[in-house]
Protein backbone atom coordinates (compact mmCIF):
# COMPACT_ATOMS: atom_id res chain seq x y z
CA UNK A 1 0.00 0.00 0.00
CA UNK A 2 1.82 3.20 -0.41
CA UNK A 3 0.66 6.33 1.06
CA UNK A 4 -1.50 9.33 -0.42
CA UNK A 5 0.96 12.28 -0.78
CA UNK A 6 -0.86 15.54 -0.14
CA UNK A 7 0.34 19.15 0.27
CA UNK A 8 -1.97 20.61 2.91
CA UNK A 9 -1.83 24.58 3.50
CA UNK A 10 -2.94 25.67 6.90
CA UNK A 11 -4.04 29.54 7.30
CA UNK A 12 -5.36 30.39 10.49
CA UNK A 13 -3.82 33.54 12.42
CA UNK A 14 -3.58 31.11 15.96
CA UNK A 15 -0.23 29.67 16.03
CA UNK A 16 -1.39 27.07 18.77
CA UNK A 17 -4.06 26.13 15.86
CA UNK A 18 -2.04 25.47 12.99
CA UNK A 19 0.63 23.51 14.73
CA UNK A 20 -1.45 21.89 16.58
CA UNK A 21 -3.23 20.59 13.02
CA UNK A 22 -0.28 20.29 11.68
CA UNK A 23 0.60 17.60 13.75
CA UNK A 24 -2.47 15.44 13.62
CA UNK A 25 -2.44 15.27 10.39
CA UNK A 26 1.14 14.05 9.91
CA UNK A 27 -0.04 11.43 12.32
CA UNK A 28 -2.71 10.10 9.78
CA UNK A 29 -2.13 6.53 8.72
CA UNK A 30 -2.03 6.32 4.95
CA UNK A 31 -1.47 9.58 4.09
CA UNK A 32 2.34 11.29 4.05
CA UNK A 33 1.31 15.04 4.76
CA UNK A 34 3.18 18.48 3.76
CA UNK A 35 1.95 20.69 5.84
CA UNK A 36 2.50 24.77 5.29
CA UNK A 37 1.39 27.11 7.31
CA UNK A 38 0.13 30.46 6.96
CA UNK A 39 -0.72 33.67 9.36
CA UNK A 40 -3.08 35.47 7.64
CA UNK A 41 -4.45 35.12 4.29
CA UNK A 42 -2.01 37.95 2.32
CA UNK A 43 0.50 35.12 0.90
CA UNK A 44 -2.71 32.58 0.49
CA UNK A 45 -2.61 33.16 -3.34
CA UNK A 46 1.24 33.11 -3.66
CA UNK A 47 1.40 30.03 -1.91
CA UNK A 48 -1.40 28.39 -3.69
CA UNK A 49 0.53 29.33 -7.08
CA UNK A 50 4.15 28.36 -6.09
CA UNK A 51 3.20 25.53 -3.91
CA UNK A 52 0.13 24.00 -5.63
CA UNK A 53 -1.12 22.35 -2.82
CA UNK A 54 -3.55 19.69 -2.71
CA UNK A 55 -5.62 21.04 0.03
CA UNK A 56 -6.57 24.21 1.82
CA UNK A 57 -7.79 24.18 5.65
CA UNK A 58 -8.65 27.79 6.03
CA UNK A 59 -10.32 29.81 9.23
CA UNK A 60 -13.80 30.51 6.96
CA UNK A 61 -14.40 33.98 9.12
CA UNK A 62 -11.75 35.60 10.63
CA UNK A 63 -11.01 37.89 7.67
CA UNK A 64 -13.91 38.32 6.13
CA UNK A 65 -15.70 35.99 3.78
CA UNK A 66 -12.90 33.80 1.64
CA UNK A 67 -13.18 34.23 -2.14
CA UNK A 68 -12.67 30.25 -2.51
CA UNK A 69 -13.55 30.45 -6.26
CA UNK A 70 -11.09 32.89 -7.41
CA UNK A 71 -8.58 30.87 -5.46
CA UNK A 72 -9.55 27.74 -6.94
CA UNK A 73 -8.81 29.72 -10.29
CA UNK A 74 -4.91 29.59 -9.56
CA UNK A 75 -3.98 25.92 -9.77
CA UNK A 76 -3.71 25.35 -13.35
CA UNK A 77 -3.54 21.95 -13.32
CA UNK A 78 -5.16 20.28 -9.84
CA UNK A 79 -7.83 20.07 -8.13
CA UNK A 80 -7.69 22.12 -4.70
CA UNK A 81 -9.85 21.39 -2.41
CA UNK A 82 -10.69 23.68 0.34
CA UNK A 83 -11.72 22.90 4.49
CA UNK A 84 -13.40 25.21 6.57
CA UNK A 85 -11.14 24.85 9.77
CA UNK A 86 -14.52 25.64 12.37
CA UNK A 87 -13.15 27.33 16.11
CA UNK A 88 -16.55 29.21 16.54
CA UNK A 89 -19.94 29.18 15.77
CA UNK A 90 -20.21 30.26 12.28
CA UNK A 91 -23.47 30.83 10.35
CA UNK A 92 -23.50 28.03 7.61
CA UNK A 93 -24.38 29.84 4.64
CA UNK A 94 -20.66 31.02 4.48
CA UNK A 95 -19.29 27.19 4.47
CA UNK A 96 -21.50 26.57 1.65
CA UNK A 97 -18.21 26.76 -0.38
CA UNK A 98 -16.06 24.54 1.14
CA UNK A 99 -15.67 20.75 0.44
CA UNK A 100 -15.33 19.65 4.39
CA UNK A 101 -15.34 21.12 7.65
CA UNK A 102 -13.03 20.18 10.47
CA UNK A 103 -13.75 21.67 14.16
CA UNK A 104 -11.98 22.27 17.14
CA UNK A 105 -13.06 19.36 18.81
CA UNK A 106 -12.47 16.61 16.15
CA UNK A 107 -10.76 13.60 16.63
CA UNK A 108 -7.55 12.47 14.31
CA UNK A 109 -10.09 9.57 13.14
CA UNK A 110 -12.79 12.03 11.93
CA UNK A 111 -10.27 13.93 10.19
CA UNK A 112 -8.94 10.50 8.47
CA UNK A 113 -12.53 10.20 7.53
CA UNK A 114 -13.05 13.77 5.74
CA UNK A 115 -9.75 13.49 4.18
CA UNK A 116 -10.94 10.07 3.07
CA UNK A 117 -14.18 11.69 1.71
CA UNK A 118 -12.07 13.71 -0.90
CA UNK A 119 -8.86 12.11 -1.58
CA UNK A 120 -9.08 8.93 -3.33
CA UNK A 121 -7.20 6.50 -0.96
CA UNK A 122 -9.13 3.87 -2.57
CA UNK A 123 -7.46 3.09 -5.28
CA UNK A 124 -3.96 2.75 -2.99
CA UNK A 125 -5.80 0.84 -0.33
CA UNK A 126 -6.98 -1.88 -2.12
CA UNK A 127 -4.20 -3.88 -2.25
CA UNK A 128 -3.06 -4.16 -5.94
CA UNK A 129 -0.23 -5.61 -6.21
CA UNK A 130 3.08 -3.21 -7.92
CA UNK A 131 3.72 -5.66 -10.36
CA UNK A 132 3.47 -4.35 -14.00
CA UNK A 133 1.96 -6.45 -16.09
CA UNK A 134 3.43 -7.72 -19.98
CA UNK A 135 1.68 -4.96 -21.61
CA UNK A 136 3.33 -1.98 -19.07
CA UNK A 137 6.35 -3.66 -19.04
CA UNK A 138 6.45 -2.94 -22.93
CA UNK A 139 5.75 0.87 -22.70
CA UNK A 140 8.58 1.19 -19.97
CA UNK A 141 10.62 -0.26 -23.02
CA UNK A 142 9.66 1.79 -25.60
CA UNK A 143 9.63 4.70 -23.22
CA UNK A 144 13.01 4.11 -21.93
CA UNK A 145 13.99 3.54 -25.84
CA UNK A 146 13.24 7.37 -26.72
CA UNK A 147 10.00 6.26 -28.38
CA UNK A 148 7.44 9.00 -28.11
CA UNK A 149 3.58 8.08 -27.15
CA UNK A 150 2.31 8.47 -30.34
CA UNK A 151 5.36 6.12 -32.17
CA UNK A 152 4.53 3.64 -28.62
CA UNK A 153 0.88 3.29 -29.57
CA UNK A 154 1.57 2.85 -33.10
CA UNK A 155 4.05 0.24 -32.56
CA UNK A 156 1.79 -1.57 -30.01
CA UNK A 157 -1.60 -1.25 -31.77
CA UNK A 158 -2.90 1.20 -28.93
CA UNK A 159 -4.19 4.34 -28.95
CA UNK A 160 -2.07 7.15 -27.61
CA UNK A 161 -4.67 8.21 -24.73
CA UNK A 162 -4.19 4.44 -23.56
CA UNK A 163 -0.64 4.55 -23.38
CA UNK A 164 -0.49 7.90 -21.25
CA UNK A 165 -3.21 5.74 -18.95
CA UNK A 166 -0.49 2.69 -18.94
CA UNK A 167 2.40 5.50 -18.39
CA UNK A 168 0.14 6.97 -14.92
CA UNK A 169 -0.37 3.62 -13.70
CA UNK A 170 3.31 2.87 -14.27
CA UNK A 171 4.36 5.81 -12.38
CA UNK A 172 2.15 5.55 -9.49
CA UNK A 173 3.32 1.60 -8.95
CA UNK A 174 6.86 2.15 -9.23
CA UNK A 175 6.87 5.78 -7.79
CA UNK A 176 8.95 6.61 -10.56
CA UNK A 177 7.91 9.61 -12.87
CA UNK A 178 11.44 10.75 -15.03
CA UNK A 179 12.32 8.61 -17.98
CA UNK A 180 16.23 8.41 -16.65
CA UNK A 181 14.29 6.67 -13.28
CA UNK A 182 12.44 4.27 -15.89
CA UNK A 183 15.70 3.67 -17.55
CA UNK A 184 17.43 2.49 -14.25
CA UNK A 185 14.24 0.52 -13.45
CA UNK A 186 14.55 -1.25 -16.98
CA UNK A 187 18.13 -2.01 -16.53
CA UNK A 188 18.26 -3.51 -13.07
CA UNK A 189 15.32 -5.61 -13.94
CA UNK A 190 16.42 -7.01 -17.78
CA UNK A 191 13.89 -5.50 -19.63
CA UNK A 192 16.53 -3.20 -21.87
CA UNK A 193 20.42 -3.64 -22.40
CA UNK A 194 22.39 -0.49 -22.77
CA UNK A 195 22.65 -1.04 -26.35
CA UNK A 196 19.54 -0.06 -26.54
CA UNK A 197 19.12 2.99 -24.74
CA UNK A 198 22.36 4.39 -26.76
CA UNK A 199 21.01 4.14 -30.06
CA UNK A 200 18.76 7.16 -29.56
CA UNK B 1 6.32 39.10 17.33
CA UNK B 2 8.54 37.04 19.86
CA UNK B 3 10.97 35.12 17.53
CA UNK B 4 12.97 31.98 18.73
CA UNK B 5 16.33 33.72 18.11
CA UNK B 6 17.40 37.12 19.10
CA UNK B 7 20.49 39.20 18.54
CA UNK B 8 21.20 38.56 22.05
CA UNK B 9 21.51 34.40 20.99
CA UNK B 10 24.49 33.32 21.54
CA UNK B 11 25.38 31.20 18.36
CA UNK B 12 26.67 28.51 19.74
CA UNK B 13 23.39 28.20 21.19
CA UNK B 14 21.53 28.63 18.08
CA UNK B 15 23.55 26.23 16.28
CA UNK B 16 23.52 23.46 19.00
CA UNK B 17 19.59 24.18 19.25
CA UNK B 18 19.13 22.93 15.09
CA UNK B 19 22.45 21.68 13.74
CA UNK B 20 20.90 22.02 10.54
CA UNK B 21 20.76 25.98 10.48
CA UNK B 22 24.89 25.21 10.41
CA UNK B 23 24.57 25.51 6.76
CA UNK B 24 22.73 28.58 6.72
CA UNK B 25 24.96 29.83 8.93
CA UNK B 26 27.77 29.06 6.65
CA UNK B 27 26.11 30.20 3.63
CA UNK B 28 25.75 34.00 5.54
CA UNK B 29 30.20 33.65 5.87
CA UNK B 30 29.87 32.98 9.45
CA UNK B 31 32.53 30.04 10.19
CA UNK B 32 32.98 27.98 13.04
CA UNK B 33 35.15 28.79 16.29
CA UNK B 34 32.58 31.07 17.59
CA UNK B 35 33.48 31.41 20.93
CA UNK B 36 30.54 32.62 23.51
CA UNK B 37 29.73 35.60 20.47
CA UNK B 38 26.53 36.45 20.26
CA UNK B 39 23.94 36.57 17.19
CA UNK B 40 24.54 40.50 17.20
CA UNK B 41 28.33 40.28 17.21
CA UNK B 42 28.94 37.85 15.34
CA UNK B 43 26.79 39.45 12.61
CA UNK B 44 28.94 42.66 13.29
CA UNK B 45 32.18 41.32 12.65
CA UNK B 46 31.05 39.32 9.47
CA UNK B 47 29.94 42.88 8.03
CA UNK B 48 25.92 41.16 7.69
CA UNK B 49 22.73 42.61 8.42
CA UNK B 50 21.74 41.46 11.56
CA UNK B 51 17.89 41.87 11.51
CA UNK B 52 18.44 39.46 7.82
CA UNK B 53 20.19 37.10 9.50
CA UNK B 54 17.77 36.75 12.58
CA UNK B 55 14.86 36.45 10.43
CA UNK B 56 16.14 33.88 7.68
CA UNK B 57 16.95 31.52 11.10
CA UNK B 58 14.06 32.13 12.48
CA UNK B 59 12.32 31.55 9.56
CA UNK B 60 14.56 28.11 8.89
CA UNK B 61 13.81 27.00 12.55
CA UNK B 62 10.35 27.88 13.14
CA UNK B 63 9.17 26.24 10.16
CA UNK B 64 6.34 28.13 7.92
CA UNK B 65 6.28 31.36 9.12
CA UNK B 66 5.40 34.09 6.66
CA UNK B 67 8.16 37.11 7.42
CA UNK B 68 6.05 39.49 9.41
CA UNK B 69 6.76 43.42 10.93
CA UNK B 70 10.21 42.59 9.63
CA UNK B 71 9.56 42.64 5.98
CA UNK B 72 10.50 46.44 5.74
CA UNK B 73 13.73 46.17 7.48
CA UNK B 74 15.00 42.96 5.31
CA UNK B 75 18.38 43.47 3.06
CA UNK B 76 17.21 42.09 0.18
CA UNK B 77 21.34 42.30 -1.28
CA UNK B 78 21.81 39.95 2.09
CA UNK B 79 19.64 37.74 1.26
CA UNK B 80 20.60 37.30 -3.05
CA UNK B 81 24.29 37.13 -1.09
CA UNK B 82 22.76 34.09 1.11
CA UNK B 83 20.99 32.44 -1.94
CA UNK B 84 24.19 32.80 -4.21
CA UNK B 85 26.23 31.28 -1.53
CA UNK B 86 23.70 28.58 -1.41
CA UNK B 87 23.90 28.22 -4.88
CA UNK B 88 27.60 27.76 -5.46
CA UNK B 89 27.41 25.37 -2.43
CA UNK B 90 25.01 23.06 -3.94
CA UNK B 91 26.41 23.09 -7.34
CA UNK B 92 30.28 23.19 -6.78
CA UNK B 93 30.40 21.27 -3.57
CA UNK B 94 27.72 18.87 -2.57
CA UNK B 95 26.64 17.67 -5.27
CA UNK B 96 29.96 16.33 -7.08
CA UNK B 97 31.17 14.81 -3.81
CA UNK B 98 27.20 12.76 -3.87
CA UNK B 99 28.24 12.09 -7.50
CA UNK B 100 31.88 11.06 -6.43
CA UNK B 101 30.40 8.80 -3.55
CA UNK B 102 28.41 7.45 -5.87
CA UNK B 103 30.52 6.44 -8.53
CA UNK B 104 32.65 4.74 -5.56
CA UNK B 105 29.59 3.01 -4.08
CA UNK B 106 28.87 1.12 -6.67
CA UNK B 107 30.92 -1.19 -7.71
CA UNK B 108 32.27 -2.02 -10.92
CA UNK B 109 31.16 -5.68 -11.91
CA UNK B 110 30.05 -6.94 -14.68
CA UNK B 111 26.78 -7.35 -13.61
CA UNK B 112 26.21 -4.13 -12.59
CA UNK B 113 28.01 -1.85 -15.01
CA UNK B 114 24.65 -0.85 -17.02
CA UNK B 115 22.84 -0.51 -13.86
CA UNK B 116 26.17 2.22 -12.74
CA UNK B 117 25.59 4.22 -16.16
CA UNK B 118 21.97 4.82 -16.39
CA UNK B 119 22.55 5.29 -12.61
CA UNK B 120 25.23 8.35 -13.00
CA UNK B 121 23.02 8.84 -15.45
CA UNK B 122 19.86 9.86 -14.08
CA UNK B 123 22.38 12.24 -11.53
CA UNK B 124 24.01 14.22 -13.93
CA UNK B 125 20.71 15.04 -15.72
CA UNK B 126 19.32 15.65 -12.03
CA UNK B 127 22.45 17.69 -11.65
CA UNK B 128 21.75 19.31 -15.12
CA UNK B 129 17.98 20.63 -14.21
CA UNK B 130 19.43 22.04 -10.49
CA UNK B 131 21.84 23.89 -12.21
CA UNK B 132 19.34 25.70 -15.04
CA UNK B 133 17.29 26.55 -12.12
CA UNK B 134 20.31 28.17 -10.36
CA UNK B 135 21.01 30.13 -13.64
CA UNK B 136 17.88 31.44 -14.22
CA UNK B 137 17.98 33.13 -11.18
CA UNK B 138 21.60 34.34 -10.84
CA UNK B 139 21.49 35.57 -14.30
CA UNK B 140 17.48 36.46 -14.30
CA UNK B 141 15.92 37.44 -11.07
CA UNK B 142 18.79 38.60 -9.00
CA UNK B 143 19.73 41.29 -11.68
CA UNK B 144 16.29 42.32 -11.54
CA UNK B 145 15.87 42.36 -8.20
CA UNK B 146 19.12 44.77 -7.71
CA UNK B 147 18.03 47.13 -10.31
CA UNK B 148 14.65 46.97 -8.57
CA UNK B 149 16.36 48.03 -5.39
CA UNK B 150 17.86 51.08 -7.93
CA UNK B 151 14.47 51.79 -8.15
CA UNK B 152 14.40 50.56 -11.95
CA UNK B 153 11.71 48.50 -12.83
CA UNK B 154 12.21 46.15 -16.03
CA UNK B 155 8.19 46.72 -17.16
CA UNK B 156 8.50 42.81 -19.01
CA UNK B 157 9.13 41.27 -15.66
CA UNK B 158 7.68 40.33 -12.06
CA UNK B 159 8.88 38.25 -9.35
CA UNK B 160 5.43 36.43 -9.78
CA UNK B 161 7.00 35.32 -13.06
CA UNK B 162 10.08 33.52 -11.03
CA UNK B 163 6.89 31.47 -9.39
CA UNK B 164 6.13 30.19 -12.52
CA UNK B 165 9.75 29.12 -13.45
CA UNK B 166 10.13 27.47 -9.71
CA UNK B 167 9.53 24.37 -10.59
CA UNK B 168 10.91 21.75 -7.97
CA UNK B 169 14.21 20.34 -8.11
CA UNK B 170 14.22 18.57 -4.67
CA UNK B 171 11.45 16.15 -6.34
CA UNK B 172 13.92 14.48 -8.58
CA UNK B 173 16.63 13.50 -5.76
CA UNK B 174 13.58 11.87 -3.61
CA UNK B 175 12.81 9.78 -6.87
CA UNK B 176 16.82 8.80 -6.91
CA UNK B 177 16.00 8.18 -3.38
CA UNK B 178 13.12 6.15 -3.81
CA UNK B 179 14.64 4.09 -6.67
CA UNK B 180 17.99 3.33 -4.23
CA UNK B 181 15.46 2.12 -1.64
CA UNK B 182 13.00 0.02 -3.94
CA UNK B 183 15.56 -1.20 -6.67
CA UNK B 184 18.86 -1.39 -6.24
CA UNK B 185 20.22 -4.51 -6.66
CA UNK B 186 21.91 -5.59 -3.94
CA UNK B 187 23.51 -9.05 -3.05
CA UNK B 188 25.19 -7.75 0.44
CA UNK B 189 24.81 -4.64 2.60
CA UNK B 190 26.76 -2.10 1.36
CA UNK B 191 27.35 0.60 3.70
CA UNK B 192 29.25 3.31 1.50
CA UNK B 193 25.83 2.99 -0.29
CA UNK B 194 23.76 3.57 3.08
CA UNK B 195 26.18 6.89 3.54
CA UNK B 196 25.61 8.32 0.24
CA UNK B 197 21.96 7.59 0.27
CA UNK B 198 21.51 9.31 4.23
CA UNK B 199 23.69 12.71 2.29
CA UNK B 200 21.28 12.49 -0.57
CA UNK B 201 18.53 12.63 2.27
CA UNK B 202 20.29 15.77 3.58
CA UNK B 203 20.37 17.56 0.90
CA UNK B 204 16.85 16.92 -0.42
CA UNK B 205 16.25 18.44 2.80
CA UNK B 206 18.84 21.02 2.20
CA UNK B 207 17.06 21.91 -1.03
CA UNK B 208 13.70 21.77 0.35
CA UNK B 209 14.28 24.29 2.90
CA UNK B 210 16.55 26.64 -0.07
CA UNK B 211 13.20 26.60 -2.11
CA UNK B 212 11.48 27.48 1.34
CA UNK B 213 13.50 30.97 1.58
CA UNK B 214 12.87 31.34 -1.91
CA UNK B 215 9.35 31.31 -2.21
CA UNK B 216 7.67 32.33 1.04
CA UNK B 217 10.85 35.21 2.33
CA UNK B 218 12.64 36.25 -0.70
CA UNK B 219 9.65 36.20 -3.35
CA UNK B 220 7.05 38.05 -0.67
CA UNK B 221 9.78 40.67 0.22
CA UNK B 222 10.35 41.23 -3.76
CA UNK B 223 6.36 41.69 -4.04
CA UNK B 224 6.55 44.02 -1.27
CA UNK B 225 9.14 46.42 -3.16
CA UNK B 226 7.58 46.01 -6.45
CA UNK B 227 4.42 47.17 -5.15
CA UNK B 228 5.99 50.30 -3.43
CA UNK B 229 7.91 51.33 -6.48
CA UNK B 230 4.58 50.62 -8.46
CA UNK B 231 3.04 52.64 -6.09
CA UNK B 232 5.24 55.75 -6.08
CA UNK B 233 5.40 55.51 -9.88
CA UNK B 234 2.00 56.50 -9.96
CA UNK B 235 1.76 58.96 -7.55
Amino acid sequence: MTDVIIKIAIVDPSSIIRSGLSVILKRLQGYHVHTFELNSLDFLASNIRTQQPDLVIVNPTYWGVVDIENLKQLTKNSVIRFFALITAAVDEKMLEAYDEKIHLYDDVESVKLKLDSVFDVLESENEESQTLSPREKEIIVGVVKGFTNKEIATNLFLSTHTVITHRRNIARKLEIHSTAGLTIYAIVNKLVELNDIKQR
Amino acid sequence: MQHKFTPRTRMFNLINDDASLLSSVSRFGISLGLGEKTVEEACKLNNIDCTTFLAVMNFLAEENVQPDDLVEKISIETVIGYLKNAHVYFLNYKLPIIREKLNDAVSETEHLHSYKVVLLKFFDEYVEEVAKHIEYEDKTVFPYVINLLHGVRNPAYRIADFEDHHTDVDSKIAELKNILIKYHPTEEVNYRLNDVLLELLWCEKDLASHNMVEDFFFVPVVELIENKLSNTTMA
